[in-house]
């Protein structure tokens, strides 16, 4: 398309000045209660006569041809004549007289922009109410403006289709890394939900699918040059990741502006990798915790046992093999290595570690061999490194911060809310926050362990908080209020790029993967987004809860299992389920 | 012969062995000396006799053992036999006329031999039991081409009879298809009561051909009503299926809904529950949604025995739960003609009596057996005499308390239906669902408690499975224990969560009231149970129920390896 139509520009700037000056007039427009919203909601929003538009039957979107753009054109096209949407509280608009909006055109400063950490994803909107303009959509980037588009799907509704109207809209997140973290090894997930996660995230304007692929319990991605790992590791023919399947997944999220950033777990939590290698991991198959040993002398953090042998040349063979691979089948810089969680026992059990630490070596000494063995390998590869924060600030096997190079290493946070935030930040390093007492959204369905005497007490036993690690249930709220940079200084802030909601998959597969996601990881995608404070600085939970009621219902009928929130009564009761108290 | 055989061998303590192949809820009986499988041949037959819903059901069950295929997690070490594959089941009844209802006899026998030469047989009392060895007998069939444990001898009875699930279908809706699939699942688990809780004060979804208005202005909306068509689907398919339906249309409390229709019969409809200036004890309803049945207005009753005559026209089941729970006082006394009565000296609890001495006689005149919450009987502030609620037509539900409630009910006479919170509620552990609730707005290192939700933490199948439901009771006290419901209360429920939900928690309850959750020696089985309910869930999943899982699928092939042999510590 032509965007430097001189009739185009004068009349979209005509437009934007026009919707500019009423706002002007109009203190605190955003925080009014709009009757049609976007989640999560943009950073500025300004709709002084809140009005509604036709679509026209041949409505289009003009934008410039790009690989990924344009199946992102042509679906959204598809979506906001077809999809017809009859929002729970009907909006009080009324239509405006003016003839039919023809057309979105969609102008992007620069189309070579990767996806890539970092990339801008801003954009901006301008929904004239008169369909004599066009509405106009800027984006710096392919990718901001796939979620320019996202937020003008999300204002179209009714049959015909109706779009919102005399708006602008101009919007940047706060964070730029905002993503789900999915463990597909202690129970698979077909294709197809990874599909539909990818999906569901693009709606919520996330851009990072942390795929946790490997653990102790399954190996399912197939590697080229490591095929065994999944041949024996996977838990069946049907429970793999092909090549093909990957590169399906990589592609499908470029087109709906998702990366996907792998993680193969190592040292710890490599179990599977034994069923092909038994030679190079340590205390595989054995009991995770015997009857005779107490909690820290146990051989895994749960049942799974299995850690890499950093002492056995083999481990590295084996381990380049699957960093080279992995490398290959994903693109993105970022690389997720894990690192968390590695136990003394598992190791101890080795008689070549036992040799080592007779010589008066440590266990922190062997993970520093593993790091500086594998960390170079990985950013030789052009990767930034991603590791659990364990890798720093475990209580008995670290490494010290010198061989892990701020510049191309980033730590991600689990445990100790913001405390291990700050004390991240504090060493110099970035960090991604998925801290679980807010974002595991697997917590508080009580603990897998079979033979667990716990729910066997006499009825009157306080039940607490349930048994599992992390209970209680992170509710919606508990998400959405999180402060992620909670205590830390400007410049610390700065370090925090962003966060994960994480699903575990011990108690989780492809029958309850969407509601346990949706809504709690729209609920972060709103805080990372535009924040969860309002104008004035408060809390905006309460507000937050209409908007989510409808996104979540909204999101249902775009096929996303996502789980109510409260009766449909609520939402038709605007207010009448609050507390006040 | 074969059965005589069987029961011969003295094998002690043969169910406790970990057998190759399962039946969830676990039989009574199974006795399986030498365990060993057979093919059922291609042209296997059932052959029964003729009876409507024990043909629908042979014919499903047919269909479902030649198709179904079923491929277990963990292979079952179990030779084929090598004679002639398995021809026929032949199905004995010793009264076909038993009607579906309380207390009917569920029991079975079914003896599958190790030669295709003699026929398997499925021996009950009744159609319904027929119905239960059918299940198990599906359950037995796996791989393809199918074949079938075989060599065994089944005998199979319930502790309880009334086994059930509340699905609450006011606070949310749930279309008929996942009503017709919960039956499915319970039918699966030999489940047989669903207790169809549906009405409240946030909306009524069920259509009555005398008061239509009630559905036309409470329901959520034209596409979120049960028609007398869907009921009748629903009632027939629950037939079909060996699930008896009972209908909850909750009242006095719990009515807000009907205040759309007929505004002057409900008191403090549309309020806001619980208003800032106002204590704990003094809200109008238990949680959002008020609205009370105006006891002292005549129109009440003219609506109420409509709405009962339709409802017991439509369900055919002869108990009808009445509700009865949670009456607000606050909520009656916004009213002028109950407040003039007050100021008389009359009491709240006076016109809770009015309420049901105008009502529950309207209802056992149909035929009905009367299922009331406990509040009627037990509640703190409103509550009405026993002497109005005679025990030979009440049954009382309880919910509150654990077993302190249960000893409560059957020491004043009543029989107990049990869905004790603390470990029958489903839906619990989800936090609260209240908006504006800063309780989750706490600076970082504040204590999150037990997660906010007013019946934490989540149930899970062991607790659930745990649970003793005459626990503290003696043998007689036992025997007004009826048995127990699962209850999933819908405020953060509907469609898109129901299977993950209620299964396999309810598979759980399932089993605790079918055969027990102890073995032989009266050890708790829940540490062997875990294995087994693994596979089961897997299969429920493959047969359409999205079943959540309990365990990694690496624990269920490596059997031991994800205990723990550490006793809990609190």
């Amino acid at each position: 398309m032509d965007y430097r139509n001189p009739s185009f520009s004068f009349f979209s700037i005509l437009t934007i000045i026009f919707i500019l000056c009423s706002i002007i007039i109009i203190p605190q427009i955003s925080a009014v209660e709009y009757p049609i919203n976007v989640w999560p909601k943009p950073t500025t929003f300004l709709w002084p006569n809140p009005i509604a538009i036709l679509l026209a039957g041949n409505f289009t979107i003009s934008a410039p041809n790009h690989r990924y753009l344009t199946p992102a054109v042509n679906r959204y096209l598809r979506q906001v004549l077809t999809e017809h949407h009859l929002p729970l509280v009907n909006p009080p608009l009324n239509l405006t007289s003016a003839s039919q909006l023809n057309t979105l055109t969609v102008i992007v400063a620069d189309v070579t922009s990767q996806l890539t950490h970092g990339v801008n994803e801003s954009y901006t909107i301008t929904i004239p109410s008169s369909g004599s303009t066009n509405a106009i959509l800027t984006a710096e980037t392919v990718w901001g403006a796939i979620r320019g588009l996202e937020t003008f799907s999300q204002l179209v509704y009714s049959n015909p289709s109706r779009v919102a109207s005399g708006l602008y809209i101009s919007d940047v997140p706060l964070f730029v890394h905002r993503g789900i973290m999915l463990d597909t090894s202690r129970n698979y997930y077909g294709v197809n939900d990874l599909l539909r996660l990818i999906k569901a995230m693009s709606m919520n304007k996330l851009n990072v699918f942390h795929w946790h692929i490997t653990d102790s319990h399954s190996f399912p991605i197939v590697l080229p040059s490591e095929p065994e790992l999944a041949g024996k590791g996977a838990y069946g023919e049907s429970m793999r990741y092909t090549v093909a399947d990957v590169k399906n997944v990589v592609e499908f999220g470029m087109e709906y502006g998702v990366r996907v950033v792998p993680e193969i777990d190592m040292p710890a939590h490599t179990g599977s990798w034994a069923e092909a290698y038994p030679e190079i991991v340590t205390c595989a198959n054995m009991f995770w915790w015997p009857a005779e040993s107490q909690w820290p002398d146990r051989l895994a953090s749960e049942p799974g046992t299995g850690q890499l042998n950093p002492l056995h040349p083999k481990t590295y063979q084996v381990v380049k093999n699957v960093v080279h691979d992995v490398a290959t089948m994903f693109r993105d810089e970022l690389y997720h290595a894990g690192a968390d969680e590695v136990v003394p026992n598992c190791w101890k059990t080795d008689p070549s570690i036992q040799t080592f630490l007779s010589k008066n070596g440590t266990l922190s000494q062997i993970l520093e061999i593993f790091v500086n063995t594998t960390l170079p390998y990985i950013l030789s590869l052009n990767r930034t490194v991603v590791y659990w924060e364990d890798v720093l600030l475990d209580a008995n096997i670290q490494v010290s911060p010198s061989i892990l190079p701020p510049e191309n290493v980033i730590l991600q946070t689990w445990n100790n809310g913001p405390n291990n935030t700050k004390k991240i930040v504090d060493s110099g390093y970035r960090v991604i926050v998925s801290s679980s007492d807010y974002y595991y959204l697997d917590c508080g369905h009580g603990d897998f362990i079979g033979n667990n005497s716990q729910y066997n007490q006499p009825p009157g036993t306080p039940q607490d908080d349930g048994g599992s690690w992390c209970g209680p249930f992170k509710t919606w709220q508990t998400i959405y209020n999180y402060d992620i940079t909670y205590g830390l200084n400007e410049a610390e802030s700065k370090l925090v790029l962003g966060g994960e909601v994480a699903l575990w998959s011990e108690q989780a597969d492809s029958t309850v993967m969407d509601p346990r996601i949706w809504p709690r990881a729209s609920a972060m995608g709103e805080a990372l987004w535009s924040g969860n404070q309002d104008e004035m600085g408060n809390s905006r939970y309460a507000e937050a809860t209409d908007r989510l009621n409808e996104w979540r219902y909204r999101m249902v009928t775009r096929g996303i299992y996502a789980e109510p929130i409260q009766p449909l009564w609520c939402v038709k009761n605007p207010g009448m389920c609050n507390a006040v108290h | 012969m074969f059965t005589i055989f069987l029961l011969c061998s003295t094998i002690p303590e043969i169910s406790a062995v970990g057998y190759p192949i399962n039946v969830w809820p676990k039989p009574t009986t199974f006795l399986w000396t030498r365990p060993q499988a057979i093919l059922l041949s291609p042209n296997f037959t059932f052959s029964h006799p003729n009876h409507p819903y024990l043909t629908a059901a042979v014919n499903r069950y047919l269909r479902q053992v030649l198709t179904e295929h079923h491929d277990p997690l963990v292979k079952p070490r179990l030779n084929l036999t090598s004679a002639l594959p398995l021809s026929s089941l032949i199905i004995t009844i010793t009264d076909v006329t038993s009607p579906l209802t309380h207390g009917v006899n569920e029991s079975y026998t079914l003896t599958i031999p190790s030669s295709g030469s003699s026929n398997a047989t499925l021996s009950a009392h009744t159609v319904w039991g027929a119905l239960r060895g059918l299940e198990t007998f599906s359950q037995l069939v796996y791989s393809k081409p199918s074949i079938v444990a075989s060599g065994l001898y089944i005998s199979d009875v319930p502790l309880f009879m009334h086994r059930g699930v509340v699905l609450d279908t006011s606070r949310n809706y749930y279309p008929v298809e996942d009503l017709l699939r919960l039956i499915k699942a319970m039918s699966m688990n030999k489940l047989n009561v669903f207790h169809w809780h549906i009405t409240d004060s946030h909306s009524f979804p069920l259509v009555l051909p005398l008061e239509p208005e009630l559905a036309g202005k409470g329901a959520y909306g034209e596409e979120m009503k049960y028609t007398a068509e869907d009921v009748k689907q629903v009632v027939e398919f629950g037939m079909e299926y060996g699930v008896r339906i009972v209908p909850e249309i909750d009242m006095p409390a719990h009515t807000g809904s009907w205040a759309e229709a007929y505004p002057e019969i409900v008191t403090c409809a549309n309020m806001f529950w619980w208003p800032a200036e106002v204590k704990w004890a003094d809200r109008f309803a238990s949680e959002p949604g008020t609205g009370q049945l105006n006891p002292l207005n005549p129109k009440t009753y003219e609506v109420v025995k409509n709405v009962i005559n339709d409802v017991a026209t439509m369900f055919p089941d002869s108990f009808y739960h009445a509700g009865a729970d949670e009456i607000l006082p606050n909520c009656w006394k916004v009213d002028p003609l109950i407040q003039t009565f007050l100021s008389k000296n009359g009491t709240l609890s006076q016109i809770l009596e009015m309420f049901v001495n105008s009502t529950l006689p309207h209802i056992t005149s149909l035929n009905r057996t009367v299922v009331y919450w406990e509040d009627v009987l037990l509640d703190s502030s409103i509550k009405v005499s026993p002497s109005v609620l005679p025990p030979e037509n009440v049954i009382l539900h309880t919910w509150n308390n654990g077993p302190n409630n249960i000893k409560k009910v059957v020491e004043s006479g009543y029989r107990v239906i049990v869905s004790s919170s603390d470990f029958y509620y489903l839906d619990c552990g989800h936090g609260g669902f209240l908006g504006n609730d800063s309780q989750y707005d706490q600076p970082p290192g504040t204590d999150p408690g037990n997660g906010g939700s007013w019946c934490e933490p989540f149930k899970t199948w062991q607790t659930i499975y745990n649970y003793d439901i005459t626990y503290g009771l003696n043998e007689t006290e036992s025997k007004l224990v009826l048995g127990g419901e699962v209850a999933l209360w819908s405020e953060q429920a509907d469609s898109t969560v129901m299977d993950p939900r209620i299964w396999p928690r309810a598979s759980a309850m399932a089993e605790a009231l079918w055969s027990g959750n102890r073995d032989e020696t009266g050890k708790n089985r829940y540490a062997e149970a875990t294995d087994r309910l693994n596979e089961w869930r897997y299969r429920m999943v493959t047969r359409g129920i999205g079943a959540e899982p309990i365990q990694p699928l690496w624990c269920v092939k490596n059997p031991g390896m994800c205990n723990t042999v550490h006793p809990f510590v609190s």
